[in-house]
């Protein structure tokens, strides 16, 4: 990787760790919904450092979508029942993962291989997408169907009856 | 200025526990849905990053298309969680 896509990389991850964070502490749906927007810009650019620029267009357009689901306001607040001892208890877990899997991240550079695709790479995608990994791709393709269909009728049904 | 695997993995750590602790710490469970993105991001960066510098058992590209399609399933969740929550009052 040169420094011109190493800089891109590093800033890509300072945005995307950032908004991520904005989005845990910032409130209101609308500043939730901007942070997952810029937390999903910046994964999308770290896809591009990564010469996996197809990945980064398609995490591009599901991150907008789910920034204007979570911002929309007509969903309804369910408030966890636990207390804030456990939430404190969630947090030294989510830092006890991070140690975890950043020593394992640390052990994990034993191996390197060469690179041949392009920058976006969709063509090989597409062929790996559809041809190799077909079924795969079809299994994913019906249980978005799955869940967008449930998600739908299951919002006009409570709509429906209020 | 270089970027290696281990930055790359160690990235997708980040992403990963930032997700689990936006879904640990959000006292709304709809929006403790955020985390979910977050945390299938950063499993896909680090398929990318393996796809990028550490792939030669399987497919180079294995890891990029299993990124493009954990963003699909990551808004389907979010999707069918956003569905179950319901309508609601805003606040």
């Amino acid at each position: 990787m040169d420094s011109l896509h190493a800089i891109g990389f590093y800033v890509s991850a300072a945005i995307s760790v950032g908004g991520g964070l904005a989005l845990a502490f910032l409130p209101g749906r609308g500043s939730r919904g901007v942070a997952l927007a810029v937390a999903g810009l910046g994964i999308a650019g770290l896809y591009l450092s990564l010469s996996a620029g197809f990945a980064g267009l398609v995490a591009l357009v599901c991150f907008a979508g789910c920034a204007l689901l979570l911002a929309a306001p007509h969903y309804r607040v369910i408030d966890a029942a636990v207390g804030g001892a456990w939430r404190q208890a969630g947090a030294v877990a989510a830092a006890g993962l991070f140690a975890l899997l950043a020593y394992a991240a640390w052990r994990g550079d034993f191996f390197h291989a060469l690179y041949y695709s392009g920058d976006i790479g969709s063509a090989s995608i597409g062929r790996l997408l559809f041809a190799h990994d077909a079924l795969t791709t079809e299994a994913v393709g019906a249980l978005v169907l799955a869940a967008l269909a449930g998600a739908t009728a299951m919002w006009r049904g409570r709509g429906r009856g209020r | 200025m270089s970027a290696g695997l281990v930055s790359v993995l160690f990235v997708g750590a980040a992403l990963v526990t930032t997700g689990v602790f936006v879904a640990a710490w959000k006292r709304d469970l709809t929006a403790a849905l955020a985390g979910l993105p977050l945390i299938f991001g950063g499993a896909g960066v680090a398929f990318a990053g393996v796809s990028r510098f550490a792939a030669t058992g399987g497919p180079p590209l294995f890891g990029q298309g299993m990124a493009a399609l954990l963003a699909v399933v990551a808004l389907a969740l979010v999707a069918l969680g956003v569905g179950i929550a319901g309508r609601g009052t805003p606040r």
